[in-house]
């Protein structure tokens, strides 16, 4: 990961309406090679149809993304050879079985990383003579995601992957997702509200509000930025009491509670001295800053 | 990953370990750990650490997080980067870090910008009185 590290997903001004409900607007958002992106958003904040754009199953109504400098809509077929994606709802083949399901799949693509599949499946404990159809959803979903990788993709784009896993298999997941991805050659973009496992693997997060980004960078950098701000003034604060960048500010008598986005050291002594006040700066989690960035 | 495991731990007699869903970057917590150990003296000058591939399979986290947290101690000068033989602790971190060896000279140099301002120097000047004094001591 350094500067001159090759943009593989950019979306400029990207909006995309259904009639006359806008779902996404003026999203723009640059992926570096090598980021493993979270996208959190609450529900119907525009997640899935983000994604979608990005891959060209849906058209922008305004604006572009491209991926691999490419415009997503008419993607090449050697792009498309490069990306695996899993949606958030899975449709496979009920008729066939793990293996044949594999073996279909695998004949798509010139490259194939069968070595890879087998692993996969003996680590997520599927077998490959069991039936599809009867696969829990879990299981559906844990076979998606070996479809999507067979191929061994730079590009990984996935909707709520771990959404029906359970606790240890979603562990798994993400520990196969760190082992393939720890080359930095892999790029990984995934939609995502349980932030526990963002924390672990996500090297940036994208925060998506009302179709628009909110907050977009890396999640260590949030992580030292987003602060929350406990004030104990010597006197009553005044309703109109404000700090710039506060995402929250909530005020009790002498007492306040501030969230702000950006800190700097300077800020809380200033405020010390200007209000008399005792401060403490409180690190945040990424479900405390997300909550944080959904209070306003 | 259970070789790693094995091969990883049983060379140290510790256990690095991080708390995700803590408000403290990850990368930070890793900083945290290596430091303690080394003023602890669990780890020695020349004392090598696990590689940063190892350290994100065994932590299960990011491989970036990692190298972060190891090249912001490099530019401490607590750790040095070795060609081919992984990251190792440096031979002068026993004498405090670059940052906190910096630290001494702080208020010095404080003292000869203040004196500079006086002067009616400005910045360039400022530093090319130091540059000729770096050049004099050299001979």
């Amino acid at each position: 990961m350094n500067a001159t590290s090759q943009t593989i997903i950019q979306t400029q001004h990207l909006a995309k309406e259904f009639g006359t409900k806008r779902v996404l607007q003026d999203v723009n958002l640059a992926i570096p090679q090598g980021a493993i992106v979270g996208l959190l958003g609450t529900n119907g904040s525009g997640k899935s149809t983000l994604l979608k754009c990005i891959l060209g199953l849906l058209r922008c109504s305004q604006g572009s993304a491209r991926v691999y400098g490419e415009n997503a809509w008419d993607l090449s077929a050697e792009s498309k050879a490069r990306l695996g994606y899993v949606p958030q709802d899975i449709r496979l083949y009920p008729w066939m079985l793990v293996r044949q399901i594999i073996a279909y799949t695998a004949a798509f693509y010139p490259r194939w990383d069968f070595k890879l599949t087998d692993r996969l499946l003996e680590e997520w404990h599927l077998s490959p003579t069991d039936l599809v159809g009867p696969l829990s959803q879990g299981q559906a979903q844990k076979l998606a995601l070996i479809l999507a990788l067979g191929h061994r993709p730079e590009l990984l784009i996935f909707d709520e992957p771990v959404a029906s896993l359970d606790p240890v298999a979603r562990r798994e997941f993400l520990k196969s997702l760190l082992e393939i991805t720890q080359d930095e050659r892999h790029t990984v973009l995934f939609s995502t509200h349980i932030t526990s496992d963002l924390e672990r693997v996500a090297s940036h997060v994208a925060v998506l509000r009302h179709g628009q980004i909110e907050f977009f960078d890396e999640l260590d950098v949030m992580k030292d930025k987003v602060k929350r701000l406990r004030i104990s003034a010597a006197e009553d604060l005044p309703p109109q009491f404000a700090i710039p960048g506060a995402l929250r500010t909530e005020i009790d008598g002498r007492r306040a509670l501030v969230a702000v986005c950006d800190l700097h050291p300077h800020m809380v002594e200033e405020l010390k001295s200007k209000w008399h006040a005792d401060i403490s700066v409180e690190d945040l989690n990424l479900e405390d800053i997300f909550l944080e960035l959904h209070h306003a | 990953m259970h070789y790693y495991r094995n091969a990883l731990m049983h060379n140290l007699n510790f256990q690095f370990e991080v708390q995700p869903s803590s408000g403290v970057p990850i990368y930070r917590q890793v900083m945290d750990q290596v430091r303690a150990l080394i003023a602890g003296g669990k780890l020695k000058p020349g004392d090598v650490l696990p590689s940063i591939r190892q350290m994100a399979l065994e932590l299960q986290v990011n491989m970036m997080t990692v190298s972060k947290a190891y090249a912001k101690l490099e530019a401490e000068g607590l750790l040095e980067h070795l060609r081919g033989s992984g990251t190792r602790v440096a031979e002068q971190a026993g004498l405090g870090t670059l940052e906190t060896r910096q630290q001494e000279l702080r208020p010095l140099a404080e003292a000869l910008v203040k004196h500079g301002a006086l002067c009616n120097l400005t910045d360039e000047q400022i530093l090319t009185v130091v540059k000729s004094v770096l050049k004099e001591q050299q001979r």
